[in-house]
């Protein structure tokens, strides 16, 4: 890696003209050498966790590629004006984005007739990040059966503060756990992880939802505890906490979080695969990984044509459970 | 405790770390000075270049950057009637006059040392407090959030001028337009036309920068290229008496600590902490008509609070690692970039975090103020500019700062269409700032409301058995109606004299 960073290095020195020859000698090779300033477009605003994801990956794809990569912050419309700028956007890979579950949820929504997964190219994947439910310390609740058997008690009066409206990525993982175990909850939008977890905290709902890095602190501090977790594994990090499945609910554990990169379509392939390289490349250097273990995701290497079957199972599942939930027709 | 504090003082032994505070200051008050920027987004602009610092350059860096940005939005509020927050909004009330007054510098004097002593007060607030106030403001609920909010729109009643109709008229425009968007718990779009761009409601800088800003350059291109007052030069280091700005220590000790407590509650910020502290001081002051005219005190209640409102949002981030403010929540990731995971063992596992923040907080007033001064030397210039000539350059800003907020076309044309309606609503001589306190308060009312009721089985009991929410909603109506009543006698008075 340290060889081809410093190849990189003298090919930026070497000048315009060099650059331009070696790019296609490079594509060959099977490294991504962009020709100009990659822009990545994110749907949110500064800050919070998509943003410190692409500038903390942009930062380490830099010296790979040879070329500065800009991050445009394009919220508004659930991701309709990012994805309206990549889907505009020529495919030749210096327009990129990142995405998550919230495109796919959305284009089954809201955005319904205006995207569809079909309009671009899903190139990578790297962060998986599955939901788990938890309570306050002081909850009487130890285990998803107990949240069952509460909900069963009373007629589904049961508050659960999860991220995003009915519809939204963690409201469908509520919804999978109601139809395995043959209950209601009361779902309770939230528009934060930091809020739910206060609400939570304060006793104002029963049970939250949320990926595990924004939580993790309060699960040391003995503040939270976990009823179970949306995944085929128990966590590393709390290996106490069961999944749905130990405890007996069969559920979908594809439905993570996730977050990827993204581009036009009709994309050369041999493009998406060197582009796909250089971020697993990028996912693998030290400060990466120092950000992705403090964040509690996990890392994935899927490359164009695993993420693409992934991007087309998770939107089918997504369509399936809104079905089923009475939202879409 | 001392000791701690000793602690995060020694950071300031290292030239990185002043080098840091300069740097964060001086940027953030560019950065807060621009129409359409602030502190949000400085601080996630600056977080890329704190990788590879020591951590305590680079929180030392982004809290002075959060300070001076939330001051840097009442330089263009004071100077062109442009606030780029909605916490700076308060101090265009008087600050505008003010200049048009040719009082330029006295009011960035006065707001400088309001926000530099605000700062100072609550960060003592804050570390005496910081644990237990967080842990207090956990008990607010749903019911409660709704109460707050609530009190915030009461605040009308003292905010409009004149007529209590007109008022409550803003008002309802303003809850109308908080509406768009999509539902937040069900996901319906509302009022969007079928528009995915008005999904996340109207965008609040964009509507700032109209409805303030370009009716002003509507009604400046109006009144044509006439005589305009000229700034007074500000003479010594400051540009008022000593004795003048002493004398205003009441509203801003006052401000000071109502905006702390305000901005500790996660989610209530800067903007209702100025907002409130405006009203309670013009309710208080010995010279109440002063205000909306050029009342000195109005400046410094709004900077004094809205800066308090920093250290306050400092104070479940540090003690719960729940972010205040949307700034503080953008700061929970450069601390996770750092390995520093902010959360209820912050202080326990790294100390010198916290003690390293209160110290740069406190060492960062005198660095800030220092800017301000010099600052506004050269700004009490820029309001000499001949007015077409301003006219001309505050709607080029308009225009940038609309399209900055969102890179995209769709908040220039909201911005514009503002613009218009505003110029239509000043003619009118319907008040602005209700449109503006319930487009803010309004979403948040609505969510708590409908979050409060959906919680309890959609019984309306959540809203009287708790002793905060009815404390709360108890001063809301009093609020509201008090002033409404006054007016009301007054006139009866007057008509039984005639």
């Amino acid at each position: 890696m340290t060889i081809s960073n410093l190849k990189k290095l003298v090919l930026g020195v070497a000048g315009a003209a060099a650059l331009t020859l070696g790019g296609v000698q490079n594509a060959a090779a099977g490294d991504w050498a962009p020709d100009a300033p990659v822009n990545m477009i994110l749907h949110t605003k500064p800050g919070g966790g998509v943003d410190v994801y692409s500038r903390t990956l942009a930062k380490e794809l830099e010296p790979i590629i040879g070329q500065s990569i800009v991050v445009v912050n394009a919220p508004g419309g659930g991701g309709a004006t990012q994805m309206a700028k990549i889907r505009a956007a020529k495919p030749d890979g210096l327009t990129l984005g990142v995405n998550t579950v919230t495109h796919l949820t959305g284009m089954q929504t809201n955005l319904r007739g205006t995207f569809s997964p079909d309009d671009f190219d899903w190139i990578a994947l790297s962060q998986v990040d599955p939901i788990l439910f938890f309570v306050s310390k002081e909850s009487e609740l130890n285990s998803i059966t107990d949240l069952v058997e509460l909900a069963k008690a009373n007629g589904g009066a049961v508050n659960i503060a999860g991220f995003g409206p009915v519809g939204s990525m963690q409201n469908i993982g509520m919804a999978m756990l109601e139809k395995s175990a043959g209950v209601t909850f009361n779902w309770v939008a939230h528009q934060s992880t930091p809020d739910i977890i206060a609400a939570v905290l304060g006793g104002h709902m029963d049970v939250g939802v949320a990926n595990l890095g924004p939580a993790l602190e309060f699960f040391e501090a003995d503040r939270l505890k976990g009823l179970g977790v949306l995944g085929d594994n128990r966590l590393s990090t709390l290996p106490d906490m069961q999944t749905f499945g130990e405890q007996g609910y069969d559920v979908d554990t594809s439905w993570l979080q996730i977050r990827g990169v993204f581009g036009p379509k009709d994309m050369p392939e041999e493009l998406q695969q060197q582009i796909a390289d250089a971020i697993h490349k990028a996912m693998a250097s030290e400060s990466y990984q120092t950000y992705a273990r403090a964040s509690g995701v996990q890392d994935s290497d899927y490359g164009p044509k695993e993420y693409s079957a992934f991007i087309k199972q998770m939107s089918s599942v997504a369509e399936e459970q809104l079905k089923a939930a009475g939202i879409i027709e | 405790m001392f000791e701690s504090l000793a602690i995060g003082f020694s950071a300031f032994g290292d030239p990185m770390v002043w080098f840091a505070l300069v740097f964060g200051a001086l940027v953030g008050y560019l950065i807060g000075a621009i129409p359409g920027l602030g502190p949000s987004l400085g601080v996630a602009l600056l977080i890329p270049f704190t990788y590879g610092m020591d951590p305590v350059v680079s929180i030392v860096g982004l809290v002075a950057l959060y300070a001076a940005a939330e001051y840097g939005g009442a330089i263009t509020a004071i100077l062109i009637n442009s606030p780029g927050t909605a916490a700076a909004v308060a101090t265009s009330w008087d600050g505008y006059p003010l200049t048009q007054q040719g009082r330029t510098g006295e009011a960035l004097t006065v707001s400088i040392l309001s926000s530099g002593a605000g700062i100072f007060i609550s960060t003592l607030f804050l570390i005496i407090t910081a644990v237990p106030l967080s842990e207090f403001a956990l008990r607010f609920g749903p019911g409660e959030y709704f109460a707050l909010a609530l009190v915030g729109l009461s605040l009308v009643a003292g905010l409009s001028e004149g007529s209590p109709l007109k008022g409550t008229v803003a008002m309802g425009i303003g809850l109308a337009l908080a509406t768009i968007g999509l539902d937040v718990q069900t996901g319906v779009p509302r009022f969007t036309m079928g528009n995915p761009e008005f999904f996340e409601g109207l965008p609040l800088v964009p509507v700032l920068l109209g409805l303030y800003a370009l009716s002003e350059v509507l009604f400046m291109i109006e009144d044509g290229p006439s005589e305009k007052v000229k700034s007074a030069p500000i003479g010594g280091l400051l540009a008022l008496p000593v004795k003048t700005i002493f004398g205003l220590k009441t509203p801003i000790i006052r401000s000071s600590v109502l905006g702390y407590v305000i901005g500790v509650i996660p989610g209530a910020g800067a903007s209702i902490a100025s907002f409130v502290s405006y009203a309670v001081s013009k309710r208080l002051s010995k010279t109440p008509e002063k205000f909306g005219k050029g009342s000195l005190e109005g400046v410094a209640s709004s900077e004094a609070a809205n800066n308090s409102a920093v250290a306050g949002a400092m104070a479940p981030l540090l003690a719960l690692g729940i972010p205040g403010s949307p700034t503080t929540a953008i700061m929970i990731g450069a601390l996770m970039v750092q390995g520093i995971q902010p959360g209820p063992l912050l202080f326990a596992k790294s100390p010198e975090i916290p003690y390293t923040i209160f110290a740069s907080l406190w060492v960062g007033v005198p660095v800030m103020v220092l800017i301000g001064l010099a600052g506004a030397r050269i700004w009490a210039k820029v309001a000499n500019i001949p007015r077409p000539a301003i006219a001309a350059i505050v709607a080029g800003i308009c225009y940038v700062g609309a399209y900055a907020s969102h890179t995209t076309m769709f908040p220039v044309h909201i911005m514009t269409a503002f613009g218009v309606l505003g110029y239509i609503l000043r003619k009118l001589e319907i008040p602005l700032a209700p449109i503006i306190l319930a487009l803010v308060l309004g979403e948040m009312m609505e969510t708590n409301f409908r979050r409060a009721l959906i919680s309890n089985k959609g019984e309306w009991s959540i809203f009287y058995t708790s002793p905060m929410t009815v404390i709360l909603i108890a001063i809301a109506v009093l609020a509201f109606v008090l002033p409404a009543l006054s007016q009301l006698r007054a006139r009866r008075a007057k008509a039984k004299t005639v």
